[in-house]
């Protein structure tokens, strides 16, 4: 038992508090009729006993549904660029599900990529993970279908886990052994504690129902590419909402625009969606202009070509697009029918 | 917000934000067609100007500020080094509002991007040039570039076409291209026209007819996906393989770089690992992709 700590639900305030000096610490929080990771207003942690997850991914933290690239103004030479000053700050956010975690170290893949992103990554620096896992998973979860759990710590720092009164505390990486070191108000688990923990996390895993096969799934998707009447069939209530791609926390598709105000000008980018048809028109050509193409590519992204170019399916699980979707569209039911290779 | 003076960003590929345009000057317009046009600009910064490069085949993100950004392949050759060129087709919202401007106006440019073409790969071989349209753009760079290198080739062929007379772009260059005895070019227009006197087909037909030998050869194709399409498989029936032709493809593409995701082809980014590709590489795709 190397170092595990526990720690009572009363008293995470107070261990908030005292991160809180060193870092600007995010929490699950409520902004009107949606929950993301927001600022921490230094007292309420009522999130303790609303919080399953957030309706929106930890992605917004890095990645925003809006930011300006830059700016841009005329004079008499002619044209100047100005960056945003960015604010450089640790940043810490408390209670992130082990889905969202992975999804970041997805993103971070694809921005990393060749040519670095530097806005996302910017705000990825300095950024500590603390983990909560989940005791109670949402029946769209499907987590335990790729590799994960739950309890997966393998993309945060810390790794929170729910034993009743108290939660009990695991130190994943370097910084998060740094952190706990240094954190007061900690007491050491028993065994009795990692009893509970293990009880806890064997629980949770069998709760998360829903799975899905992805073994070859990106072979059985290549096969399937020129299937029209699966990928018909697959897309047929899909209404193009795209609100499956801005809640999934490892969709970043992104465009760019400007905006001209009185001679003051700014280049921004904003999140995109593979569901609409305007995202890929071209002068001539459309190539996805009907539904079951945009269809195709969301699935075939995820499941065939992310992992072709960087070995990782680019889907954790989540739920999110199961749950939230306006019409029941059900992305493990597509996996589940994707025809075999015969 | 503090203004950064472009001039101090060090070199193209720093490790910078990359999104940040140069700015550039507009030297030069050609009116190609009625509805294309070739600009000729070259970077304010002095240094940047002598450092910059490029391979035939890369494109660049062109801004106008306050309108937008888009892609344009570099169609002047890098053998050519006195300014860069770049032609646009007036279709949207920023190459409308180039269109809109004349010499002097200063535009944002940030690149080159892509893979350009595969020039060890084309040393020694007979060159088969297929265009239609301005999808001549991006082969006018290395035809260019290979005739400014002459003895590294073999035999160039080019087959270009358009819709009409008034559509064949670069028209100085395909009188120049007629004149050199070391080169074969036959071009085309789609339908009968009164003031043409040259031959009459869509390009893959005309492919078809001229025949280029596929021994020793790589055929490389840009114009509009349709032609594009319909050209592999008479190359096909004229012997090459899907390794020996080559195309350079355009899609709705932003950043340039691989990661807002529209330009996909598959696993394939044409902005990150095209714009060139043999066929080999796209053929699983390109039915229902491209």
């Amino acid at each position: 038992m190397s170092g595990s700590k526990i720690i009572n639900k009363k008293d995470i305030g107070k261990l908030l508090s005292q991160w809180n000096e060193e870092f600007v610490i995010l929490v699950p929080s409520k902004e009107g009729d949606t929950t993301k990771m927001a600022k921490w207003d230094g007292k309420d942690t009522g999130f303790i006993d609303w919080y399953r997850n957030t309706v929106q991914a930890s992605k917004t933290n890095f990645f925003p549904p809006m930011e300006e690239m830059f700016s841009f103004q005329k004079d008499k030479e002619g044209y100047h660029i100005g960056l945003a000053s960015s604010d450089k700050h640790k940043q810490l956010i408390f209670a992130i599900r082990p889905c969202d975690a992975n999804a970041l170290a997805i993103l971070d893949v694809a921005f990393k990529d060749g040519y670095e992103d530097p806005y996302y990554l910017s705000r990825r620096k300095d950024t500590l993970l603390i983990g909560l896992g989940c005791i109670n998973p949402y029946d769209s979860c499907f987590c335990t279908s790729l590799g994960s759990s739950p309890f997966d710590s393998t993309n945060v720092d810390i790794m929170f886990t729910d034993i009743g009164e108290e939660f009990f505390i695991e130190e994943v990486t370097e910084a998060g052994k740094e952190l706990v070191a240094k954190t007061e108000g900690l007491r050491e688990a028993s065994k009795v504690d990692e009893a509970k923990a293990s009880k806890v996390k064997e629980a949770s895993y069998n709760k998360v129902t829903r799975k899905i096969d992805t073994r070859d799934i990106d072979k059985k998707l290549l096969a399937c590419f020129e299937n029209k009447d699966y990928w018909e069939k697959v897309s047929a209530k899909c209404i193009s909402c795209g609100i499956c791609t801005f809640l999934c926390p490892t969709c970043y598709c992104f465009d760019i625009n400007d905006e001209l105000v009185r001679k003051q000008g700014t280049r921004f980018r904003s999140w995109d969606s593979c569901a609409f048809p305007i995202y890929t028109e071209m002068p001539v050509e459309n190539p996805r202009l009907e539904k079951w193409r945009r269809v195709r590519q969301k699935v075939c992204h995820k499941f065939e070509f992310f992992p072709m170019n960087f070995g990782v399916v680019a889907c954790t699980g989540c739920g999110r697009c199961i749950r939230l979707c306006g019409v029941n569209w059900d992305i493990t039911q597509a996996i589940e029918s994707v025809p075999a290779i015969i | 917000m503090t203004a950064t003076d472009i001039s101090q960003r060090k070199r193209f590929f720093a490790n910078g934000n990359i999104y940040l345009p140069h700015i550039a000057v507009i030297e030069k317009i050609i009116d190609e067609t009625p509805g294309v046009k070739t600009f000729h600009f070259n970077f304010k910064d002095e240094k940047l100007r002598k450092e910059f490069g490029f391979q035939s085949g890369q494109f660049a993100e062109y801004s106008i500020f306050g309108v937008g950004e888009a892609p344009f392949c570099i169609s002047s050759s890098p053998t050519r080094r006195d300014h860069l060129e770049f032609a646009v087709q007036q279709v949207g919202k920023v190459t409308n509002a180039l269109h809109r401007l004349g010499p002097g106006a200063e535009i944002g440019c940030r690149g080159p991007y892509g893979n350009g073409f595969p020039l060890d790969f084309l040393q020694g071989k007979n060159l088969v040039f297929v265009g239609g349209g301005i999808g001549l753009a991006p082969l006018r760079s290395l035809i260019w570039n290979a005739i400014d290198n002459r003895d590294k080739y073999e035999n160039i062929d080019i087959i270009y076409g358009a819709r009409s007379p008034h559509d064949l772009c670069f028209k100085y260059d395909l009188d120049a291209w007629d004149k050199d005895k070391t080169i074969n070019i036959v071009t085309t227009i789609d339908k009968e026209d009164k003031s043409w006197a040259g031959r009459v087909g869509f390009v893959p037909k005309v492919v078809e007819e001229v025949a280029p030998s596929a021994s020793n050869a790589v055929a490389i194709v840009c114009g509009p996906p349709i032609m594009i399409r319909f050209t592999f498989p008479v190359l096909a029936k004229l012997g090459f393989t899907p390794e020996q032709m080559i195309t350079t493809l355009e899609k709705r593409m932003k950043c340039g770089i691989g990661k807002c995701g529209r330009c996909n082809i598959g696993n394939l980014y044409v902005c990150r690992d095209g714009p060139v590709f043999t066929y080999a590489q796209i053929k699983n795709f390109v039915s229902s992709e491209y």
